[in-house]
């Protein structure tokens, strides 16, 4: 009896286990494996701003230039460029780039690949993004000119990440879902397959105009939990991985397995609603900047990697006042600003944080416990995602900790975050909104800088946030393999090349 | 016997119909997926076109009717992340969990049954209570700890196992094991209390009266009404596998579809969450209607005949 119970039992686990697919890969010296937090929810680039999917993709389209570290731009799909007047770029495109099915990189391309963003059918989160452009003409197979609205500083830089240029007559002939799955792009990597849920395989595309990336074949995976992430990089199944935190750092390093290197950095803020009271008086919120203490936070919960911000723009993003100092942690100073701001007795108030960040619960209860000491009694709110998202977008927050990454361009996140025209759900100041628009519109790099010194100036004082810190995040590295991250945070696998 | 299985289909279809409706408007009263689907900056004209194109804008129950009856023609629609059908996605995904509920459950019951009849046999011995101190430790255990600590011993100790994902065999063996412990402790419990009563009827003392060897007695005579009880609770714990395993896939990158409709909660990714919550009622009814089939075949003396 027991035998004719267990026996169908077995014969169904020997089906599923034929079916099962084959291991993707064999490991050989020429493949890398990428490991991130989640695998891509598509390929197209176009139709995602999830990290974890921009990532693979930036392996696969190429874009006009190459966005650099210092908010600049280097050629890519785009040869030469120059300013025909304050609104009009002429743009003058290689002539040996072809995508993965051999369809010529042309004006053309370019000119589809730009109103495809605006295609209401695509629904691009990068729309947005590049709303600053109004029109882009074809002036010859490989020549262009495009158009902003009003003078736009940061004009090229967002096109080298929010415009990858598209084939035409294939995504003509495939149609927009298929594309998102089967992509053809002119990056230095082609899709070889994607077993979606196990793998992304791309294979170096042999006809690619630039360098030839070193490794033959790029294998993106996803695994959630972050403790297996490092169990495979220190067993040398995958080669480079990312969300690595802090608390999980030494474990890499011990390992001699592999090695940390930086990326970009996460950039914790605690948001405070200026339109209601207790809120509305900037003594109220000058006391909560004196009373977190910043430095201990960094040392005790960031091993002393956090980078301590003076106000809103990171101290590695371009444009960041150099002679802000951070607010002194001063918890007397606190209680005598609340006091003078007729809180003798302290205050009471709520602070909102989403419970998926990195490490928000230690700093949520650190913040609190020394708001506390400064007479601010705070209860945490904990809320999901989508909640957390929706009430902040519905003003219901009073407090709240929100992160930006801390990008090399200041309009990148600034804009986005202080235009009232942008999000003006708990702070507004009409010579702010004047200077933001100001930033975009100056061309001269050190002209451009002292307008952001002084928006940077202006919310110090300000206080509409609780300026905190940056969080330098880091990729995990096999010691064979010489990538360096870069700022964008992108895992761009052309610049990985082995060791030695 | 076909007017009761016509009649249990039936059922099955007024619990999918329930089931459908319940998990359509909890879904919906928990938040807009369009203001997840737009970055921070977008405006509220960009937000209202998209809700209008999705049709969030129509009230709740003529959305629910448009749901049904795309349903109803096989169409649950197109994932709001993905951008694919989400038909597309659970048939991709589903292989994944049957594989890695079915490699739980064989282990499970492999090593459970026996342990829980020579716990009864050897009532109070030194082997039924430590296989049942054994069987507490395998319950109270989390999934996800014994699955890291098994990744930390036979991957980056040993070397002998892939840390994650799917694809051979070895693939399987560590998430089947921790998915399987708590099973198993719970059969090899359950087999030893069913076996205690049963050991203890009339029938198996006659049995023995007439010289039965014990191996008959035990194999042919009690296991057989023991097993009753260990499959419904089989049944209705596969069922519980199929969508139930979300830490396991998340600790080893498992791609299966509890890892699929936590992220699709999580996004507020609403046809792919709907057509997930269906899929997995009719495979929980299903697997209950199986069970009960199994009855008449395990024990005669239970039959669904009308005219008995």
């Amino acid at each position: 009896m027991k035998r004719s119970f267990l026996f169908p039992l077995f014969v169904i686990l020997g089906c599923v286990l034929m079916v099962a697919p084959v291991p993707t890969s064999a490991m050989d010296a020429d493949t890398l494996v990428v490991i991130q937090e989640a695998e891509p929810v598509g390929l197209d680039l176009m139709r995602s701003s999830i990290q974890t999917t921009m990532s693979p993709c930036y392996n696969l389209h190429d874009t006009l230039f190459h966005p650099q570290e210092d908010a600049t731009v280097k050629p890519a799909l785009a040869e030469k460029w120059e300013k025909v007047d304050d609104l009009t770029w002429k743009i003058h495109l290689r002539k040996d780039a072809t995508f993965h099915n051999g369809e010529t990189v042309n004006a053309q391309a370019v000119k589809f690949s730009f109103d495809r963003v605006f295609d209401e059918d695509i629904q691009s989160p990068h729309k947005g993004k590049l709303s600053a452009f109004t029109e882009l003409t074809v002036i010859d197979d490989h020549t262009i000119t495009i158009k902003t609205e009003a003078p736009y500083a940061p004009g090229l830089y967002m096109l080298g990440y929010y415009l990858p240029i598209v084939p035409p007559k294939y995504i003509a002939e495939k149609g927009d879902s298929e594309y998102n799955t089967h992509p053809v792009g002119s990056g230095p990597y082609k899709l070889k397959e994607w077993v979606r849920g196990e793998a992304v395989i791309m294979e170096r595309f042999d006809d690619y105009y630039g360098p030839k990336p070193a490794y033959k074949t790029i294998i993106f995976k996803g695994i959630p939990e972050e403790a297996s992430r490092i169990a495979s990089l220190v067993t040398g199944e995958a080669h480079v991985i990312s969300g690595v935190p802090v608390h999980q750092r030494e474990k890499i390093k011990d390992s001699g397995k592999a090695y940390l290197t930086p990326q970009m950095g996460v950039m914790p803020y605690l948001g405070i609603n200026t339109y209601e009271a207790p809120f509305d008086d900037v003594r109220v919120r000058r006391a909560v900047n004196h009373a977190i203490n910043r430095e201990l936070i960094g040392k005790a919960l960031f091993n002393g990697e956090a980078i301590i911000c003076a106000g809103p723009i990171s101290p590695r993003t371009f444009g960041a006042n150099p002679d802000l100092e951070p607010y002194p942690f001063d918890p007397a100073k606190a209680k005598a600003l609340l006091k003078e701001a007729g809180h003798p007795d302290g205050i009471e108030a709520r602070l909102a944080y989403p419970t998926y960040m990195s490490q928000i619960q230690e700093q949520a209860e650190v913040i609190a416990a020394n708001l506390g000491e400064a007479g601010i009694k705070v209860t945490l709110e904990p809320y999901e995602r989508a909640v957390m998202w929706e009430r902040y977008k519905g003003k219901q927050h009073q407090m709240f900790i929100y992160w930006w990454d801390d990008a090399p361009e200041p309009d990148r996140y600034m804009y986005s975050l202080f235009h009232s025209e942008s999000r003006d759900y708990y702070y507004k100041n009409p010579k702010v909104d004047e200077l933001l628009d100001k930033g975009r519109t100056i061309m001269d790099r050190e002209e451009r800088a002292k307008v952001y010194h002084e928006i940077d100036r202006i919310l110090y004082e300000d206080c509409p946030w609780a300026f905190m810190y940056v969080v330098p995040e880091v990729f995990g590295v096999a010691n064979g393999v010489d990538y360096k991250g870069r700022r964008d945070g992108f895992l761009n696998m052309r610049y990985a090349k082995p060791k030695g | 016997m076909l007017p009761y299985l016509l009649k249990r289909l039936l059922h099955t279809v007024y619990v999918i119909i329930g089931i459908s409706v319940i998990s359509f408007f909890f879904i919906h009263l928990s938040g807009d997926p369009v203001m997840l689907m737009l970055p921070g900056d977008a405006s509220h004209q960009e937000i209202e076109d998209l809700r209008e194109r999705l049709g969030f804008n129509d009230p709740i129950p003529v959305q629910y009717v448009r749901f049904a009856w795309n349903a109803v023609r096989g169409d649950f629609g197109e994932s709001l992340y993905y951008h694919v059908p989400v038909m597309e996605l659970i048939v991709e995904r589903l292989p994944a969990s049957i594989e890695l509920a079915v490699a739980a459950m064989v282990l499970a019951l492999v090593v459970a049954v026996p342990i829980g009849i020579v716990s009864a046999i050897k009532r109070g011995s030194l082997l039924d209570m430590g296989a049942m101190l054994g069987a507490l430790f395998g319950l109270s255990m989390p999934h996800f700890w014994l699955g890291i600590m098994l990744m930390l011993l036979f991957s980056v100790q040993l070397g002998w196992l892939p840390t994650s994902g799917r694809g051979t065999w070895l693939h399987l063996i560590m998430p089947a094991t921790a998915l399987g412990m708590s099973l198993m402790a719970m059969f090899a419990r359950l087999t030893r209390s069913v076996m205690l009563e049963v050991l203890s009827l009339d029938y198996i003392r006659t049995a023995r009266a007439k010289g039965l060897k014990e191996r008959m007695v035990i194999g042919k005579h009690a296991l057989k009404n023991a097993l009753i009880p260990l499959v419904t609770v089989a049944g209705m714990q596969f069922g519980f596998l199929i969508g139930g395993t979300v830490i396991i896939e998340t600790v080893f990158a498992w791609p299966g579809l509890g890892r699929l409709v936590v992220q699709a909660i999580f996004n507020r990714d609403y046809p792919l969450v709907q057509a997930i919550v269906l899929v997995m009622a009719v495979i929980f009814v299903g697997m209950n209607l199986l069970v009960d089939l199994l009855y008449i075949y395990l024990d005669p003396q239970i039959s669904y005949l009308e005219d008995k």
